[in-house]
């Protein structure tokens, strides 16, 4: 495994969606993460769907294959005492730890930081619970999906004059996850430069608060709640997805500047939006943008996106149609770059599966192999890492300590 | 000893989209010294707001100041030669150089990677763009609400059963932050294989990759059932869903696990329709949520939103209210973690803003000072650190008005 982590072991005690996405970017980058996963509580993500031709199994989940890219697998009951002594063990052979259970619960499986310091003096560790721990909410429950409104991003996004809505996602999920890996990095070079681990404790709310400065900046200049106002913004008009021929097509346009918006009349062949008063200025658009929105989207409502953008884009105007699944599947420019995975799996065959964001020119990182189906490292953690016997491991499984 | 996780590291920063500034704002709150380079215009950034009163300045624009505490601020104009000279020697002696410069952009202001990293072994040099350094639309030009239509989170969001209404927005610049992240932790592990290796490298970072990458389960859907995904993701369970309480706060029903629903069933009593055959298990009742809804958005009217949240969590169900920033602000919970920091901006005010995305034991996170005026660190970085001479500095800033 090259990459710029080489040597580094993670003992991965995550499940569902935020704490995977921690170190998946960790196995992104080289290290080796060692999965430790419960049979009798199974990961969500490997309940849910999509699963191939629609049959459900725990190793068919594209969900979890996609967020579970290039690590290991083992199966190991770490609710059992001796199973929390094996988790030690592996704690003990890897550089950093990562959970994402509801705040305490490491502790009460007696794998809290403290603990397991004491067989890996040097280790950083990160929680990554829903509200963190500390503070009078730090025992309540939380998933991604409601983290968006929790942390006050649903009040701020919506159709002007429409009910708070979601963003169409779990957030709160991947962003806690990418600020978790970027913690952990920052530990470790802490750590290479001083010999000292240190504990990370990250709350998923916080997290994601953190990703709307603009919003909470609003609030402390003008002591108001920024109303919700759909696609528009304040610096930039058109700015807006507006809708196309055929059936739910669109298109998103943004200017910034007086020259993109005659540009995009040009490509509508309107010259006399160009020169028309209402539309002048970025004043003078945001002052009439229902007028500015009604004039585009008599001129979208004939032209198929893509093309339309391609048109937009040559004179220099940004556009660009909402992908959706497909259309980012087919992409020829994310399939140029090399952005999709597709790795054998030994359950689903070859799947596409979404990448790495970014390239690094010298040591480069790239997904070794397919999301692993559960329990696939036993052999090698237990037999070759934790040097157990093939005799112990099948006293061990005979007590369904491992499977 | 270092006294934080990032000290002695130097980073240089151009800005144009917030990318790059959200990715050095993680470091220089994790105590990396950041320099930002400005263009004589300043960045841009500058100009975005929000302004108290609505009066644009470009000392007080929220965006700006929320981006670029700890950091400082050299005025520079790099598309004249001495100007460049001068960001050169910044760069010889520093670790990282992060912008967020378009590809053909950045090559005809020389400063590409090629042209950027010739005789600096040691420098790290992360470039954030739209679309990536290669690809038939590594061109193509973006803003935020276009960038996450290209990765595909634009279509994800809206409302169900309203097809009239177009794909819509989350609020703020998520692609900025979303390859800001990605740009700080792919820079980290650079500078980790540079103690194994001693050499830097080049990072580049695509916004659009950073949005398709984060897609929940939507993405896969196509390459594991040819289903194209709808408008709010694909929700395979319920409930999941908001609903408006007699206070008229909003509440968002989650349950995750059965074993979660079965306590909310409790909750409500045992209504009659949770017993009902389409109400049997998450998936069902994700098919049937249109027949359901009516029930639950009745039961969730009688209480008010603190209540059902908090009865909700005394049994473990996941339901969360729809914050308000003010009661963020307000919150108990909040205020006992010491999340948000108090900022004393020098033209804009004293504000209350989001502090630590995460709290490390050993190693601070902290704002030591507020963002910088447009090139106010001038004469202690090009004078007493360059050497540069009093009328070099004012020759350089000269060149803005000739």
């Amino acid at each position: 495994m090259p990459g710029p982590l080489e040597g580094i072991r993670v003992a991965d005690f995550t499940w569902v969606w935020a704490g995977p996405t921690c170190t998946m970017q960790l196995a992104h980058m080289g290290a080796e993460v060692i999965r430790m996963e419960s049979m009798r509580r199974v990961c969500t993500l490997r309940m849910l769907p999509p699963w191939p031709d629609g049959q459900p199994g725990v190793n068919r989940s594209g969900y979890f294959n996609q967020y579970n890219q290039g690590k290991r697998s083992i199966q190991l009951d770490i609710s059992k005492p001796e199973g929390a002594e094996m988790a030690k063990q592996i704690v003990a052979m890897s550089d950093v730890a990562v959970e994402n259970f509801a705040s305490n619960v490491i502790d009460r499986l007696g794998l809290g930081y403290e603990e397991l310091c004491k067989v890996k003096p040097d280790l950083i560790m990160i929680s990554m619970s829903g509200y963190g721990r500390g503070g009078p909410e730090s025992g309540y429950v939380s998933y991604g999906p409601a983290q968006v409104p929790l942390s006050g991003m649903s009040q701020l996004t919506g159709y002007s004059g429409w009910q708070p809505m979601h963003v169409g996602m779990s957030y709160g999920d991947p962003n806690a996850g990418l600020h978790a890996a970027f913690a952990v990095l920052s530990a470790l070079f802490y750590r290479a430069r001083t010999g000292k681990g240190q504990y990370i404790d990250m709350s998923q709310q916080e997290s994601t608060m953190a990703v709307l400065g603009e919003g909470f900046m609003e609030y402390g200049m003008n002591g108001a709640q920024p109303p919700r106002s759909g696609n528009r913004v304040a610096h930039m008009a058109p700015h807006g997805v507006f809708m196309c021929a055929g059936e739910d097509r669109w298109l998103s346009i943004a200017c910034a500047t007086d020259d993109e918006w005659r540009a995009l009349c040009g490509v509508m062949e309107r010259p006399d939006l160009a020169g028309d008063a209402r539309f002048r200025t970025l004043a003078d658009r945001k002052a009439n943008e229902d007028d500015l929105e009604t004039e585009i989207m008599s001129w979208t409502l004939t032209q198929e996106p893509f093309e339309a953008s391609e048109r937009l884009q040559a004179a220099g105007v940004a556009a660009s149609p909402p992908f959706m699944n497909r259309e980012l599947a087919e992409d020829p420019h994310l399939s140029e770059r090399g952005f999709f995975v597709e790795k054998e799996h030994p359950e689903v065959g070859v799947r596409q599966h979404a990448g790495i964001p970014w390239r690094m020119s010298e040591t480069p990182c790239e997904v070794w192999r397919a999301a692993p189906i559960m329990g696939q490292d036993n052999d090698y953690v237990f037999g070759e890492l934790l040097g157990l016997s093939s005799g112990q491991i099948e006293d061990l499984k005979a007590r369904q300590v491992v499977y | 000893m270092p006294e934080s996780a990032l000290d002695g590291l130097t980073i240089i920063e151009y800005n144009r989209t917030g990318g790059a500034a959200y990715a050095t704002k993680l470091m220089a709150d994790l105590g990396a010294e950041v320099i930002k380079v400005e263009p004589l215009t300043g960045d841009p950034d500058r100009c975005l707001g929000p302004f108290p009163g609505g009066e644009p300045h470009p000392e007080k624009s929220g965006t700006f100041l929320y981006l670029n505490c700890n950091k400082q601020s050299v005025m520079l104009d790099i598309t004249n030669h001495t100007g460049r000279q001068v960001l050169d020697s910044l760069l010889r002696d520093a670790d990282v150089f992060i912008h967020d410069i378009p590809p053909a952009e950045a090559e005809a202001l020389g400063l590409s990677d090629k042209q950027v990293r010739a005789g600096k072994d040691r420098l790290v040099t992360t470039f954030i763009s739209p679309f990536g350094e290669s690809g038939p639309h590594r061109d193509w030009k973006a803003y935020d609400l276009t960038t996450l239509s290209a990765g595909g989170w634009t279509w994800l969001n809206g409302w169900p059963g309203h097809p009239e209404m177009p794909p819509l927005r989350p609020f703020g610049r998520q692609s900025a932050y979303q390859a800001g992240v990605n740009a700080a932790l792919a820079t980290m592990g650079a500078l980790l294989a540079r103690l194994r290796t001693g050499r830097g490298q080049h990072v580049e970072v695509s916004a659009q990759e950073c949005i398709t990458a984060i897609l929940e389960m939507t993405f896969a859907f196509w390459p594991y059932m040819n289903a194209p995904t709808a408008r709010w993701g694909q929700r395979p369970i319920h409930p999941i869903d908001f609903f408006q309480c007699k206070d008229g706060g909003w509440i968002f029903v989650l349950c995750v696990e059965e074993h979660q629903w079965q306590r909310l069933v409790e909750l409500m009593e045992t209504p009659e329709w949770t017993q009902w055959e389409v109400a049997a298990n998450r998936f069902v009742r994700a098919s049937n949520w249109d027949a359901l809804r009516p029930f639950m958005e009745e039961w969730v009217s009688q209480w008010t939103t603190d209540d059902l949240y908090k009865a909700a969590q005394a049994k473990r169900i996941p339901f969360a209210p729809a914050s308000t920033l003010s009661q963020l602000l307000d919150s108990e919970h909040l205020k006992a973690r010491g999340f948000f920091v108090e900022i004393a901006y020098p033209q804009a005010g004293t504000i209350k803003q989001p502090g630590a995305p995460f709290k490390m034991s050993e190693t601070p996170w902290e704002i030591r000072t507020p963002a910088p005026t447009l090139g106010q660190h001038n004469e202690t970085i090009l004078g007493e650190r360059l050497g540069l001479s009093g009328d070099e500095i004012k020759s350089l800033n000269g060149a803005r008005v000739g």
